[in-house]
């Protein structure tokens, strides 16, 4: 029994983060926003992680589940909204049809894609993201490129200030709430067969095929959770919290960079890492962009470089090898 | 070993908290004064407009607080003070600074980053603050469809953007019937096309082509060699800068003359020129605003409107000084410093600072300024501003229509290629 | 009509492709010998575009004569960004790379801004042009893709005619063994990341001939992209494949839009996009040494 407890401990730090940011959030006036911002890349980041940080493999494309989440969202709105008495019904619908969509999408890809390795996978989910990307343009699905608006919609089904008050307060707390939840089912794989499944497939793929492991099963699961949270995320991030979608914008492929780069800051595999590293790139953004205007990707982009190639392993995975064997080391992974 | 992790514990957490301190350190109060908050695009995708933005915004600003003496509010004279960041062209970065504007720095007034998607992410935290947001820089109608209440709009809507050349070539050339569309396939661009196909087909025009090309196009070949096969009396297209340029270079290079040819964007601007030199002469484009237009204190006696600000060449001797840099305006420039003024005198009409009673004053505000007349109807939308046609004319922008506002004749039909690359120049 | 229209489009495509498989040898030689992704490949592209245009429009130096230049200069951008930055990162797994990669593109991009502007530039190269009938090609792009012929030629020589050429050629087949032969594998690598970048940065000169306007630091993404199916169609590992590659696509973009032209309700161009990417990712499941290989 105690053990299944200390099982869960590692997730004290990264809960207790949280619940930091929403206290700051709430409490000290102005700093909403901001919070918002930082829960957004910690909730991607931490998404993104159950893929990469447990497969070491690199989906470039991963900003297309966050797209199709957004449609789902937005489709139902629009589809929906006038249908009379449904309310925030539309709201959980639009959820469903997020995560549906992001799921079957993961699986056409996850089908095709995962048979590939390394940078040819890389390459491969790329292409995925941009095809997508035009197939919705030229075939005008979903109002092609014009895309939706839908504020209008949102007021209409949710009453003028219940509306504001999700797109600019609830959508945010939606987040955090995805962010948790990640973590927990990070932490939860982890500690799960398929942590262990997926740790050997890291260090040697063809070694762990030879040794009986269902690769393929494992990283399958891994990959359709990361999607499906992703999807999330783009449902509440990027259409409740922006009730627009244009598809250049939610097949933007420099929000995979961005996770990627969370993900590197805080530590592959790491379950505190996307946390950390989604909080140091926000903050150090945020503050550049005001102190720095105009300078802030002239900066950062050297700094990054010299991360990579001096820290490779990120801050918690520095911090993890510094508390090996102390007590902390429990709460740290 | 145990002792050297809670250090580095104790360090990360002290480092963290210290960037927690930092956000509610507000800056020094500026009492005193009235704030304009701006989350501009200084670097990203939108880095030109957002200079651009910029500088026109701070020449408006200087202008205001030194010719102008300041606003008047309750029998005071109070500067104006203007406070911006630089949101990189990305919605996340937005939001959080806008959220930052309105509490920490307690700003009176938001002007929304460049482009409608940007615009619309930042509308519902405004909203919800009770804060106008004035919108120089997104041209898409349906933001105003959706029901915002304190968000105003200077730059004009996107669907029409291609009426006055429309109009033009209905006048001087009747018999002038096949049109051929061509825009970039984004919202903004799409928007315009839509607005032009309609009223083309209103004036009995004939759209012999209408085909879009994705963004970030690099060669466009196939679809000008289909375009040439309709044989087109004239051509309207476009979407951003460098699609333009593209457009016209490739017509230049598959040799496709047509009797006009107008692009949206890209062709008003001097780099146009000059990257395409011989190849622009002739090209005409609509514009909000551009170096050279009629608007004056006499001009707007004649209509009845009230003037405020700068002339013309105070507002660009303004807007270098204010860059420190030797570039001309373009519109971008022009319609934020507008905006500026058109703030100042609602402030003034409704002698508070109050969101709500200036966005009132504005609901009702009709002005002229160097940038053309302003008025916007109930849901924010900009109506009285009407564009410009621009035709580069011997390496000169000059202004070709509406007639009231002309700088000179339209040179119609352009030379072709051919000619252009002989050295023949577009006059009328 | 329909006929003319395709063969037009089909030459206008060769052309053009063989400019595009010129600017992916690049990121093929760098992928078959390092084995790293070129993520920022396209601000090399943007780099070269930009030496072209400073040299015609400030020094009045013919674009042709950029051509070398520009792959000096890429060369000293690539040693200089091997010995810092790559050569550590040689065995790190690919997130490391990729980002770095494209972190440097990001670099590249705001350096060229701070020092340049954000202005779309152009240049005007008047050498006249041919009408052939069902199209006209300006000579400025006959010289273009004759220049990427001869570079790739030149490089099919220096591969297999010179002692540097085949010692990297020894280190793409087997490091190991090249190792234990008494080559300079890691001296290998540094020439090879640099020969890529040179030939990335020469690219940039001829894609402007193709292209002279539009330049901006920000111009190099589309090209990436472009250039990672050009890669893959050419077996990714493969300058010379990339090279056919390239004219592959050339043709498949330029023809293809005839072809979805003709779907009622439908956006033509965007399509081609489509089809290039479905292309990718075909290629990459059913033979992913690239369609030319034999293996």
């Amino acid at each position: 029994m105690k053990k299944e407890i200390t099982k869960y401990y590692p997730l004290i730090p990264v809960f207790t983060a949280y619940l930091f940011l929403f206290l700051v959030g709430k409490n000290i006036s102005g700093m909403w926003q901001l919070v918002a911002m930082l829960l957004f890349y910690c909730a991607m980041g931490q998404a993104f992680n159950i893929f990469l940080g447990m497969t070491g493999y690199v989906d470039f494309g991963y900003v297309a589940f966050m797209g199709v989440g957004t449609y789902g969202m937005a489709l139902a709105i629009t589809n929906l909204a006038h249908i009379e008495g449904l309310g925030i019904g539309i709201i959980i619908i639009g959820f469903i049809l997020a995560l549906l969509m992001s799921t079957l999408l993961s699986m056409a890809v996850g089908a095709v894609a995962l048979r590939l390795r390394g940078a040819y996978f890389a390459i491969a989910t790329i292409g995925v993201n941009e095809g997508f990307r035009f197939l919705i343009e030229g075939a005008r699905i979903w109002n092609g490129s014009e895309g939706l608006i839908f504020t209008a919609q949102l007021n209409q089904i949710l009453g003028r200030e219940a509306a504001s008050s999700l797109m600019t307060y609830w959508a945010d707390i939606m987040v955090l709430f995805i962010a948790a939840l990640a973590a927990f089912v990070t932490l939860f794989y982890m500690r799960s067969k398929i942590g262990y499944a997926l740790t050997a497939l890291r260090e040697d793929e063809d070694a762990a095929k030879v040794m009986g492991i269902n690769v393929t099963k494992y990283k399958i699961t891994a990959f359709i959770t990361s999607a499906c949270f992703a999807g999330l995320v783009g449902a509440t991030s990027w259409a409740l919290k922006t009730p627009y979608v244009f598809p250049p914008e939610v097949f933007e492929i420099h929000y995979t960079i961005e996770a990627i780069i969370i993900v590197l800051l805080g530590g592959a595999g790491t379950l505190l890492g996307p946390v950390v590293g989604g909080l140091i790139y926000g903050i150090s953004k945020y503050y550049l962009s005001i102190f720095m205007p105009g300078f802030q990707l002239l900066i950062f982009a050297p700094i990054i470089i010299i991360i990579i190639v001096l820290f490779p392993e990120g801050v918690v995975g520095m911090l993890k090898s510094r508390t090996k064997g102390s007590v902390l080391a429990r709460f740290i992974i | 070993m145990k002792q050297s992790a809670i250090r580095t514990l104790v360090v990360f957490s002290a480092l963290f908290c210290f960037f927690v301190a930092g956000f509610s350190l507000a800056e020094a109060k500026s009492a005193g004064k009235i704030v304009i908050g701006h989350p501009a695009c200084l670097s990203g995708k939108y880095a030109k407009a957002g200079e651009q933005a910029i500088g026109g915004i701070k020449a408006c600003i200087d202008w205001v607080n030194n010719v102008y003496g300041g606003i008047k509010v309750a029998g005071k004279k109070i500067p104006l003070k203007y406070k911006y960041y630089d949101c990189e062209s990305k919605k996340e970065a937005v939001t959080s600074l806008i959220g930052r504007l309105v509490t920490v720095d307690k700003v009176n007034v938001v002007f929304s980053a460049y482009s409608s998607g940007l615009t619309l992410r930042g509308a519902p935290v405004t909203e919800s603050h009770q804060m106008l947001y004035m919108d120089h820089g997104g041209a898409n109608n349906k933001i105003f469809r959706q029901g915002f209440r304190y968000i105003v709009q200077t730059i004009g809507p996107a669907t029409s953007y291609h009426q006055g050349t429309l109009n033009m070539i209905h006048k001087i050339d009747p018999k002038a019937k096949k049109v051929a569309l061509a825009y970039e396939d984004s919202e903004f661009a799409k928007m315009v096309m839509h607005g032009a196909e309609k009223y083309a087909k209103k004036l009995g025009f004939n759209v012999v082509f209408e085909r879009t090309y994705p963004k970030g196009v690099t060669d466009l070949t196939p679809l000008l060699s289909a375009l040439k096969a309709s044989k087109p009396d004239f051509i309207l297209g476009g979407g951003h800068f460098e699609d333009g340029q593209l457009f016209n270079r490739q017509l230049a290079d598959l040799d496709i003359d047509t009797k006009a040819l107008s692009l949206i964007a890209a062709a008003t601007l001097p780099a146009f020129y000059k990257a395409l030199t011989s190849m622009a002469e002739g090209v005409m484009g609509p514009s909000h605003w551009e170096y050279g237009v009629k608007y004056s204190a006499g001009e707007a006696k004649k209509v009845g409107l009230n003037w405020i600000g700068p002339n013309q060449d105070e507002f660009v001797a303004l807007f270098k000084k204010a860059l420190g840099k030797n570039i001309i305006p373009d519109y971008h420039a022009a319609e934020a410093g507008a905006q500026v003024l058109a703030y100042v005198l609602a402030v003034e009409k409704a002698n508070s600072l109050d969101s709500d009673k200036v966005r009132a004053a504005l609901g009702d505000l009709e002005f002229m300024s160097f940038y053309g007349g302003w008025d916007v109807d109930d849901t924010g939308l900009q109506v009285g501003h009407s564009m410009v046609d621009v035709q580069w004319q011997g390496g000169k922008r000059v202004i070709v229509w509406p007639e009231e506002a002309q700088t000179g004749k339209p040179c119609y039909p352009m030379p072709t290629f051919a000619e252009k690359a002989k050295g023949k120049i577009a006059v009328p | 009509m329909f006929l003319e229209q395709l063969t037009g489009n089909l030459i206008q495509g060769i052309v053009l492709g063989a400019v595009y498989g010129m600017a992916t040898m690049g990121l093929s030689l760098i992928f078959g010998v390092l084995k790293v992704v070129n993520v920022g490949h396209g601000a090399f592209i943007m780099v070269g575009a930009f030496v072209t245009l400073w040299l015609f429009n400030a020094l009045g130096i013919n674009p042709i004569l950029a051509v070398p230049v520009a792959f000096a200069v890429g060369m000293g951008l690539g040693f200089i960004f091997y010995y810092t930055t790559m050569q550590r990162l040689i065995k790190a797994p690919e997130l490391a790379t990729l980002l770095a990669t494209f972190s440097i593109g990001i670099l590249l991009e705001e350096l060229v801004k701070l020092t340049f502007g954000s202005e779309f530039r152009g240049y005007n190269w008047v050498v006249g042009k041919i009408d052939i009938g069902v199209t006209v090609l300006p000579m400025s792009k006959l010289y273009a893709c004759i220049g990427s012929v001869i570079i790739a030629l030149l490089l099919y020589l220096w591969f297999n005619k010179t002692r540097a050429g085949s010692a990297v050629r020894s280190v793409v087949e087997d490091s190991e063994g090249a190792r234990v032969c008494g080559v300079n594998v890691g001296g290998a690598y540094a020439l090879s990341f640099a020969l890529g970048i040179g030939l990335t940065v020469a690219s940039g000169v001829l894609l402007t001939m193709f292209i002279p306007v539009g330049i901006n630091p920000y111009m190099g993404g589309g090209y990436t992209l472009k250039a990672f199916v050009i890669a893959v169609l050419g077996g990714l590992s493969s300058p010379y494949g990339a090279f056919f590659g390239g004219l592959a696509f050339g043709l498949i973009e330029n023809g293809s839009y005839t072809l979805f032209a003709l779907i009622p309700g439908v956006e033509p161009f965007a399509l081609t996009r489509f089809l290039s990417f479905v292309m990718l990712l075909a290629i990459l499941l059913i033979k992913p040494t690239g369609l030319l290989s034999t293996k």
